[in-house]
């Protein structure tokens, strides 16, 4: 049966286990994966009720199951390096709700960002690292939930990659045996905005600010959704099914109200290589074509974004405009973030605000939450911790 | 190595033929390179290409000449304009995918070690020691001043004073600064044995023989320990 789609940006109104698009059919991969399970030839992580899945709608329709518990943290590199508060109010939520988690040293860089900016490896290399990191949650039992874009895009590739081609999987098993582990490969591939987004009316339900004065763009992740598109959650109810529903679901949720830009498609100018080497190039873009269209056409009071580099590069890159003229500025941060905000997280303890470089203060302001307070409080804690106190986590280390 | 009048390396014939065979003989390439209407639908959603001379839909009719010619044209700086946001793979009609075929040629070029891999590479170096090294690509001690002027004066708040303000981030694995979060030694030698088995080592040889050798020296340390 062909089915006919509007577009590859729009959510279809059919419901099938495949696509034919320009003569090509695409295939919901988890038949395939469990056939291969079936024929021994790999380990799958399933989901099971143990997880307590919700299930959402991804961009042809089909179904996608979204653990909610029993979760291993895969951790971003650039989140954890330099946007702490992002990872903090995820398991801050997590610790809200009750959710079991296990967050751990014995996990690598999913290596995809030095891929993507370098070349320096190749689909067996990234393959094998997908592969391992994705054991080590296997045998602890635990669901991997990916905290990064890049590592999410990468992982739904590298899943996809294995599927379809015995020689990857043939050799990356070889490489796994000498490390004493197995080929195995999650039912799903989750990304934290995933879980984000299934929980939005459980998160909703702890808001302590009015939001309704707060105007939001958000920028959708390229490796979130461009990549593998058809494993995107897409909803009706948000932009009539037309864009990603993750992230807009979560703030719509809470109330704020979220506002369009011309440029919303187009991604942050992070380039993986380019932020790092050819900044000039990530500047240019994020002024002209994401920070003025959203203050410009939608008088943005924050930028919600739901990837780590995103959230770098459309941050750090407005001081220097200011150089070639340009005034506009607006804060950035995750929707899970925002969302803590909104829920009442401490700004410098949990969501760590004062890594961010553009000014964020006015935003609190408009929320009505009183940041210099937490300031005060922040530095009285650093304080206690210079006089050797113990840190205050959210879990302790076994 | 010689240069055309568009910055383009000078070599045989028989060579770009290699290099093209080689990109043909990459499993990937036949699921990303299709057929192409030239539309440019990919080229107007193109983010670099506003402000590189660089074009996906060029990359794709490069491709379908099957000219050798053309494609050597593209392995110089070319193919490091690429973003890698996939936007062209995305709302391409006929599901070609451009950008997975820059990943193939930059592969080929870093493989090959070619001097404008080389070149471009070349300040990508801490990174890749980062990341190679130690399994994590970005850690707080590398958020400097110095390195990252344009991000204005309040960067230097990450590198003041960082060891408490990492301390008090209440996650136990993000208390360190060497590193984004602190990597068991365990999950390190792992990840030194895949890279050694994918050949992603002797890619970074190739590449950078010098920043090789550190990392080496590193890995011996941590798998000695």
């Amino acid at each position: 049966m062909a089915i006919e789609i509007r577009n590859r940006l729009g959510l279809a109104d059919v419901k099938s286990d495949f696509m034919h698009i320009a003569g090509r059919k695409i295939e919901n991969i988890h038949n395939e994966l469990l056939e291969l399970e079936a024929k021994g030839e790999l380990k799958v992580i399933h989901i099971t009720d143990e997880h307590k899945p919700i299930e959402a709608e991804t961009l042809f329709g089909w179904k996608k199951k979204i653990p909610t518990t029993k979760l291993w943290h895969h951790k971003s590199c650039g989140q954890c390096g330099n946007i702490p508060g992002y990872p903090v109010s995820l398991l801050w939520f997590m610790n809200k709700f009750g959710t079991e988690y296990i967050d751990e040293k014995n996990q690598t860089s999913c290596t995809a960002w030095n891929y993507h900016g370098s070349a320096t490896s190749n689909p067996v290399g990234l393959a094998a690292v997908a592969v391992r990191n994705w054991h080590r949650s296997y045998e602890l039992g635990l669901f991997p939930l990916i905290h990064c874009a890049t590592s999410f895009g990468d992982y739904k590739e590298m899943r996809n990659l294995l599927v379809e081609n015995k020689e990857l999987r043939d050799e990356v098993r070889r490489i796994m045996h000498k490390i004493g582990r197995d080929l195995v490969i999650p039912e799903e591939i989750v990304h934290y905005s995933e879980w984000v987004h299934v929980m939005r009316f459980e998160i909703a339900k702890l808001r302590k600010y009015d939001l309704s004065s707060i105007i939001t763009t958000v920028h959708p992740a390229c490796h979130c959704y461009k990549m593998i598109p058809e494993d995107c959650i897409y909803d009706k109810d948000i932009y009539a099914g037309k864009r990603t529903a993750v992230s807009t679901g979560v703030a719509l949720a809470l109330g704020a109200q979220v506002a369009d830009y011309s440029t919303w498609y187009d991604c942050c100018g992070f380039g993986f290589r380019h932020i790092l080497t050819e900044r000039e190039a990530s500047r240019s873009f994020v002024m002209d074509r994401k920070i003025r269209p959203m203050v410009r056409e939608a008088n943005s009071d924050v930028c919600i974004t739901q990837d780590t580099g995103c959230t770098t590069t459309l941050d750090k890159n407005q001081w220097i405009g200011k150089a070639m003229g340009y005034t506009e500025q607006v804060p950035v941060m995750a929707d899970v973030m925002f969302a803590a905000l909104a829920c009442g997280a401490d700004v410098y303890k949990i969501v760590q605000l004062q890594w961010h470089t553009t000014d964020w203060r006015p935003l609190c302001e408009k929320m009505g939450i009183d940041w210099k307070k937490s300031e005060e409080e922040y530095n009285a804690y650093l304080e206690k911790l210079r006089a050797g106190e113990k840190p205050e986590n959210l879990y302790e280390y076994a | 190595m010689e240069y055309d009048e568009n910055g383009v390396s000078i070599v045989s014939n028989d060579f770009k033929k290699e290099i093209f065979e080689e990109a043909k003989k990459d499993f990937r390439y036949e699921e990303y390179v299709k057929g192409c209407l030239n539309c440019g639908v990919c080229t107007g959603g193109c983010p670099p290409h506003r402000f590189f001379d660089f074009s996906p839909r060029m990359v794709l009719q490069n491709c379908k000449s099957n000219d050798p010619a053309l494609v050597w044209g593209m392995m110089d700086e070319y193919v490091w304009a690429c973003f890698q946001c996939f936007t062209c793979a995305m709302i391409c009609p006929f599901l070609n995918n451009p950008g997975g075929v820059i990943a193939i040629l930059r592969e080929i070029s870093v493989r090959r070690g070619f001097e404008s891999a080389k070149k471009v590479l070349k300040p990508y170096s801490r990174v890749l020691l980062k990341l190679t090294a130690y399994g994590n690509q970005l850690s707080p001690d590398m958020i400097q001043p110095d390195f990252f002027p344009d991000w204005g004066p309040h960067i230097g708040y990450a590198s003041e004073d960082l060891p408490l303000k990492r301390k008090a981030i209440p996650m136990p694995t993000l208390q360190v600064t060497n590193l984004a979060w602190d990597v068991a030694p365990e999950a390190m030698k792992e990840l030194y044995t895949i890279f050694d088995e994918a050949g992603v080592f002797k890619i970074i040889e190739v590449v950078d023989p010098s920043l090789y050798e550190i990392i080496q020296d590193i890995v011996d340390d941590v798998r000695s320990e």
